[in-house]
């Protein structure tokens, strides 16, 4: 017994937890097939969507090229939902990997240090907050271009501030437990406080937050697509709910049908596994 | 015989600047520790004896703490003119700490070992196996049952007497000059408190280690003091042997602090004498003796002026004005 609970870190009883419940493990295989697609289409192993498969405007049909009909040029509706997939997924990752180590960063030295370190950083993203969110994202991708790249930029540049007020106020708290006075009794410098003391405690909140994050960038995606700002070949789901406006009027309901299910799925998966790991890796609810 | 004096703190001030005004909650304490000897330093809480230890390890200044005059000396060297980096060299290799409560003291995403084999990373350059060997040795001498098994433990795996085993064991990792033990035993059973107690004592023969004891428990200090050392609101008022300070109290405080023991002698099931009345608060302290709000034997004299040691005999102080006439009559 006493061998099974030392073998036990944290992490895997943290995963444990995780595949106990059935719905996340459902979940969990949802995002990891919307994953693969991302993967396929980013090896070019995905059809091109830019092809004819039939005429104008066929409703859905029971080959798979057709399951959710054609688009105004014929163009298979599924294929531009999974170049879509490939669209939205790289943007959500791409964009956490800029907002989280830059919320991680400025949260914990601002909250470690305080002072005027903490002064500037709280005075940084007061300023970026106060304009609002898809305001800034367009003004910043206007500036460095239209297109994926920039947009993904943009949304990084803002996107870290809801974590590293998350990290600060984590630090805050922290910096004061008796286990950081008691490493610094123990000669620990505050390199070693922050990042081996203090950060693994806080670390699951950043895990969380970013897995959240991907979804936020994903929904953004689709709305500043929709506004003309961000991916324009038209492989995105943004574009296709932009171009679904005027088929809709004409009964062409089912291009937005496919994105509104497709989407579904992933946000649901994403928003049920980010509950998830808030419960897993909390230390206060570990036992 | 004269013994080598490993720490001198020599008339130390530290003061707190706060919203409700400047505080001094250590005002002028000096006391020697002794290579291998331990010093008990005893008072009710609030009365500056932790924040005398933080002095020590170089931790004031802090948010708003200030180390207003005074030295310490460590090994002839004046640590107040250390920099931050060379304390830090010094936090854990040479100067350690514990402190009461070892239920929070361990950092709860990191294993027991990794704790232990941190010490050694950050003082000795050591090799992972070194360290880990290291930490071993550590938990057996502190007496922790299955070491190897506890290596691999988290922190809220272990019982709080376990707990503050391990935290001696990191402390006295790098086999340290001094070791401070801020209420070491204060939050355990009192069936624990002796055993870890006893632990101390054999680690201390064992590894020449001096020990300031901080405690506000006079059992404890009988059990492991060779001097004691009595703070009232951030002052010494009465220093000694520990023979000196139960066998033959001076000041009307210790007095009364012994007073409150019970003892196993009574058989007439007397009651047990309380001092009277609260430590007086930090912003508002009475003038002159510190003491006379709460004193007996309290006179005039008592609120003009404080009260400066004096001696009694070559180790026996105390600071209060009717004991020395008495004495002197």
């Amino acid at each position: 017994m006493s061998t099974q609970v030392a073998n036990n870190s944290l992490g895997r009883r943290a995963l444990q937890k995780l595949l106990r419940q059935k719905l996340t493990v459902i979940c969990f295989v949802v995002i990891i097939i919307y994953l693969s697609i991302a993967l396929l289409g980013a090896l070019n192993l995905l059809p091109d969507f830019q092809a004819r498969v039939g005429e104008s405007y066929e409703p859905p049909s029971l080959s798979i090229a057709k399951i959710f009909g054609t688009d105004i040029f014929g163009r298979s509706v599924l294929f531009k939902l999974l170049a879509g997939t490939k669209t939205a997924i790289s943007i959500g990752f791409l964009v956490t990997s800029i907002a989280v180590p830059i919320g991680i960063t400025l949260g914990s030295l601002a909250g470690y240090y305080g002072g005027k370190i903490d002064g500037f950083v709280v005075w940084l993203f007061s300023v970026i907050v106060s304009v609002p969110y898809l305001l800034m994202v367009i003004a910043i991708s206007y500036v460095l271009g239209k297109g994926m790249l920039s947009m993904c930029i943009a949304m990084g540049s803002i996107g870290w501030v809801g974590l590293c007020r998350l990290i600060r106020a984590e630090f805050l708290k922290h910096k004061e437990r008796e286990y950081v006075l008691a490493a610094r009794l123990l000669g620990a410098n505050d390199y070693n406080l922050i990042f081996k003391q203090i950060l693994p405690n806080v670390l699951h909140l950043a895990i969380i937050t970013a897995s959240l994050q991907v979804l936020g960038a994903i929904k953004s995606e689709v709305i500043l697509t929709y506004l003309g700002v961000g991916v324009q070949d038209g492989s995105s789901w943004g574009s296709m709910i932009s171009d679904a406006t005027g088929e809709l009027v004409n009964g062409h309901w089912w291009p937005l049908a496919g994105v509104v299910i497709t989407m579904f799925f992933i946000i649901y998966a994403l928003n049920v596994v980010g509950d998830a790991l808030r419960d897993a890796l909390d230390p206060k609810l570990v036992d | 015989m004269a013994q080598e004096v490993l720490l001198n703190v020599e008339n130390l001030v530290v003061s707190f600047d706060t919203d409700r005004g400047k505080i001094t909650p250590v005002n002028g304490v000096s006391f020697q520790v002794k290579r291998g000897k331990t010093l008990a330093i005893v008072g009710e809480s609030g009365c500056g004896k932790s924040v005398t230890s933080l002095s020590i390890m170089g931790l004031i200044p802090g948010a708003n703490g200030k180390i207003e005059g005074g030295a310490i000396e460590y090994d002839g060297q004046d640590l107040l003119k250390f920099s931050g980096t060379q304390m830090r060299k010094l936090r854990g290799d040479k100067i350690a700490m514990i402190f009461q409560e070892p239920m929070t003291a361990l950092n709860p995403v990191y294993t027991i070992g990794n704790q232990i084999m941190e010490v050694y990373k950050l003082h000795r350059e050591m090799s992972k196996k070194e360290a880990f060997d290291h930490a071993l040795a550590m938990l057996e001498k502190v007496k922790i049952p299955d070491p190897k098994q506890r290596m691999r433990e988290y922190p809220h795996q272990l019982s709080g007497g376990m707990r503050q085993r391990v935290m001696i064991a990191m402390s006295l990792a790098c086999n340290p000059d001094v070791l401070i033990a801020d209420e070491p035993t204060t939050a355990l059973d009192v069936t624990i408190q002796a055993q870890v107690l006893d632990l101390m004592k054999d680690l201390q023969t064992d590894l020449g280690t001096s020990v300031i004891f901080i405690t506000h428990d006079l059992g404890v200090v009988a059990e492991v003091a060779d001097d004691v050392v009595v703070m009232y609101a951030g002052d010494i008022i009465e220093r000694g042997t520990v023979f000196d300070i139960f066998k033959d109290p001076k000041h009307p405080y210790t007095q009364g602090l012994l007073d409150s023991l019970p003892k196993s002698s009574d058989t007439k099931n007397e009651e047990l004498q309380a001092i009277k009345g609260m430590v007086p608060s930090l912003f508002d302290l009475p003038q002159g003796c510190r003491f006379k709000d709460r004193c007996a034997l309290a006179e005039e004299a008592c609120g003009e002026s404080s009260p400066e040691l004096e001696k009694f005999s070559d180790t026996h102080e105390a600071a209060c004005f009717v004991t020395s006439r008495n004495n002197a009559a």
